[in-house]
């Protein structure tokens, strides 16, 4: 059998670390570098001076990469991420660096995450070396439902997030983390949530998010499996009806298709939806049988990662399922535009 | 204080990129070993790891990798006098077969050796075919994949080169018949021979001169009327073979002069018109630099077309860390049911620069896309690793293995 490369096992896995101002991030991060786990983890940091690690310091290769006693490279970002992405790669592949397997990037807090993914996406260089292993929101538990209610950016935070992490959750009663769980879970319900207190996390927890390979293993049926055969179309896996406890715009869409498609054909409806309504596509994934072979698609807005052949179904079910947590879409025009780009299409 | 400029310059680092290491075997004390490797599976469901030492006095190692976590040495033999040393094997089916090289010419036993090893405990001598001679090293490497052929860089007693380093040529055994190997064809490189007519060829440098004599003869089953040769300064050969008895050049390309001569080996990927070409690297301290693995395109045989080279470990980081650095053994892509195959992924050793494994999917810009540089084995004279060679089974296994002392690596690969 002739083997070929598994082009996603190989990239270094790259996680973003988002949150609104106030949510804790700087504790957390100022934790998670200490952590003896974090070897071989490059944080990209706005500015090293605000965790305090002078102590921990083992040594600088410059004026923004330092080592971590415990083997954590710490790097603030300089110009922009791509130079500091860029720059810390180069200096790993020539050994000018200690080896690191992963980078974290902490994001600043108001900025909306889709450039950070685009970044990644769309720079050939950072693009042939990294993916996108997966984004971490930040909410404080004290203003977090507040925030859910009246800020967009921190409800496309958490919409977009692969594991939201609740922090600061001794500031309030369980009741009101309760109900902060459950307007997450609305938002997002295909989302890993943690609890933190003090900035205490697991780095184990933090990763392996995102698909790792093409190769189908447990982190694939991990990442489609459970998800997306359970959601119901209004992705209330957990709730009866409730009023939404959060910007209520956003709906989960789950989809499923029994016909296979061709790959022009579903490519040139994504296209046309991300063209039309990119800006509400908080976040799209899912496997879609073409023409009886499965491909893993996501996406975040108008980006999406490069659709991920896999080398067998991951399950029995070979049906194309695809989530959408979108703004303002119903689902039925979803599925008409599929059927209908679809009809269009020359067979 | 932990330095951390050049940490990957320092030899006690262990370096890691999308590999993952599986266990470390020193093999007993014995933890030098050449480059012969290949996996035999045997009829009760196991798999032996079969090694050739570099040096004296062990000759050559079975290794249960069944479970790539948990090695087990199951067999170490020795050799008769510690002038000897058996560096390359190769088995097919349960026949394993050996290299006998000397240190000096005209010493026994040089030759090979075929062995029975279906029970692999115990290799039982089926034949030994000398090779010995006044002039004679005897037998560098072995190309062993069929069951029939068995190709070699050997010397010969009726062979007298005008320079002893041009002492091994190529020459292919029938070995159908194991207990009775008859050489069935040869060739060497015109002007070495004394008696030749050709003028004899113009030598590298004193300080680059290491021999125009065969390395690695490999003949695969796509292209069986052609045998690859890496003939070390005399550059990398391919032979029309499509009749033993009068062997015929069907091409030839070096890179030596300006280069620094010793290709090792010629890696054919058949369906895509290309060759890998690997340098071997034989001063320490990056003398010979550089020592590389070339891409060739071959769409026409006759024009062999140099387009690029791997991407090489940073000499300013490597050079220095002790001992060798730089190419040498590649995966060869064996034609048998317990070798990976692919002709994309290359898998090369890189002495002190470790394992390292490249995406050829772009001959013109080849990625370098995992690698694993053990840190020093402990009491390597080199004082840094020296991997020597590498295989890699068709569980995506690799082995690799240490000149000097380290023994056997096995990793993973998560490519």
């Amino acid at each position: 059998m002739n083997q070929q490369r598994d082009l996603l096992a190989s990239r270094l896995p790259v996680s973003l670390i988002t949150g609104f101002l106030g949510s804790g991030k700087t504790t957390l991060i100022s934790q998670l570098v200490r952590h003896p786990d974090m070897n071989k983890v490059a944080v990209i940091i706005n500015e090293v001076g605000e965790i305090g690690i002078d102590h921990d310091l083992v040594s600088m290769s410059n004026e923004n990469i330092s080592l971590l006693a415990n083997g954590c490279i710490c790097c603030s970002v300089r110009t922009d991420l791509q130079d500091t992405l860029r720059d810390l790669f180069a200096q790993r592949r020539s050994g000018l660096i200690p080896e690191f397997d992963r980078v974290m990037i902490e994001t600043t807090g108001l900025a909306d995450p889709a450039p950070v993914i685009q970044t990644l996406m769309s720079d050939t260089l950072i693009g042939a070396q990294f993916r996108l292993d997966g984004m971490i929101s930040l909410i404080d538990a004290f203003h977090g439902l507040n925030l859910l209610k009246n800020e967009s950016v921190a409800n496309k935070q958490i919409a977009m997030a692969d594991c939201v992490v609740i922090t600061k959750t001794d500031l309030v009663a369980l009741e009101q983390l309760d109900e902060l769980q459950q307007a997450i879970v609305q938002l997002q319900p295909m989302s890993k949530i943690l609890f933190s207190l003090n900035g205490n996390a697991q780095p184990n927890d933090l990763i392996n998010l995102g698909l790792n390979s093409s190769r189908v293993n447990n982190n694939t049926l991990y990442f489609l499996g459970e998800d997306l055969n359970q959601l119901s179309s209004d992705g209330e896996r957990y709730l009866g009806k409730k009023q939404a406890l959060h910007d209520s715009s956003i709906a989960t869409l789950s989809l499923r298709f029994e016909t296979p498609f061709q790959w022009q054909a579903f490519s040139s409806a994504m296209e046309l939806l991300s063209q039309l309504r990119g800006p509400d596509l908080l976040r799209v994934k899912g496997i879609v049988n073409v023409d009886g072979k499965p491909i893993v698609v996501q996406g975040v807005q108008h980006i999406f990662h490069p659709p991920v052949k896999l080398d067998r179904w991951p399950s029995d079910d070979h049906d194309t399922r695809l989530v959408f947590i979108s703004r303002n879409i119903q689902v039925t025009a979803i599925k008409n535009l599929f059927s209908a780009v679809g009809a269009v299409v020359a067979h | 204080m932990y330095k951390m400029s050049q940490p990957a310059g320092r030899a006690d680092q262990t370096l890691s990129h999308n590999m993952k290491l599986l266990s470390h075997h020193e093999l007993n004390g014995f933890g030098g070993l050449g480059e012969g490797m290949g996996i035999q599976a045997t009829s009760d469901g196991r798999r032996i790891l079969w090694l050739a030492h570099e040096s004296a006095p062990k000759n050559f190692s079975g290794v249960d990798v069944t479970d790539p976590k948990n090695p087990k040495v199951i067999v170490q033999t020795e050799l008769p006098h510690m002038k000897l040393r058996s560096n390359s094997l190769d088995v097919v089916g349960n026949i394993l077969a050996v290299a006998y090289q000397c240190s000096e010419p005209g010493l026994k036993p040089a030759g090979v050796d075929l062995f029975d090893v279906s029970h692999p405990e115990a290799p039982k001598l089926i034949s030994h075919f000398d090779c010995s001679g006044p002039y004679s090293r005897g037998v560098h490497a072995v190309w062993f994949v069929d069951g029939k052929y068995l190709h070699m860089s050997s010397g010969s007693a009726d062979f007298q080169p005008h320079n002893q380093l041009d002492d091994q040529f190529y020459r292919i055994l029938d070995v159908s018949n194991p207990s009775k190997p008859v050489e069935v064809g040869r060739w060497w490189y015109p002007g070495t021979r004394v008696g030749d007519s050709a003028p004899q060829p113009t030598r590298l440098k004193p300080q680059f001169d290491t021999g125009f004599r065969a390395h690695n003869t490999n003949v695969f089953p796509q292209q069986p009327d052609r045998a690859y040769i890496g003939y070390i300064d005399g550059g990398a050969f391919v032979l029309d073979i499509s009749n033993k008895s009068d062997i015929k050049v069907a091409t030839h390309w070096n890179h030596s002069p300006p280069f620094n001569g010793f290709i090792h080996t010629l890696l054919p990927l058949f369906e895509r018109n290309l060759w890998i070409v690997s340098d071997e690297c034989v001063q320490d301290d990056g003398k010979d630099w550089p020592k590389l693995v070339w891409m060739i395109d071959s769409r026409d045989e006759k024009n062999p077309v140099p387009i690029g080279t791997f991407p090489a470990a940073d000499p300013a980081v490597f050079a220095k860390r002790g001992g060798r650095f730089g190419a040498h053994n590649l995966h060869e892509n064996l034609p048998v049911p317990t070798s990976f195959v692919s002709d994309t992924i290359i898998v090369g050793s890189f002495f002190n620069a470790g394992v390292r494994i490249y995406d050829t999917t772009d001959p013109f810009a080849v990625q370098e896309i995992a690698y694993f540089v053990p840190g020093a084995p402990k009491l390597s004279p080199a004082g840094a690793i020296q991997l020597n060679d590498v295989y890699v089974d068709e569980r995506r296994i690799v082995y690799t293995v240490d000149r000097f002392t380290g023994g056997l690596y096995t990793l993973e690969m998560n490519i």
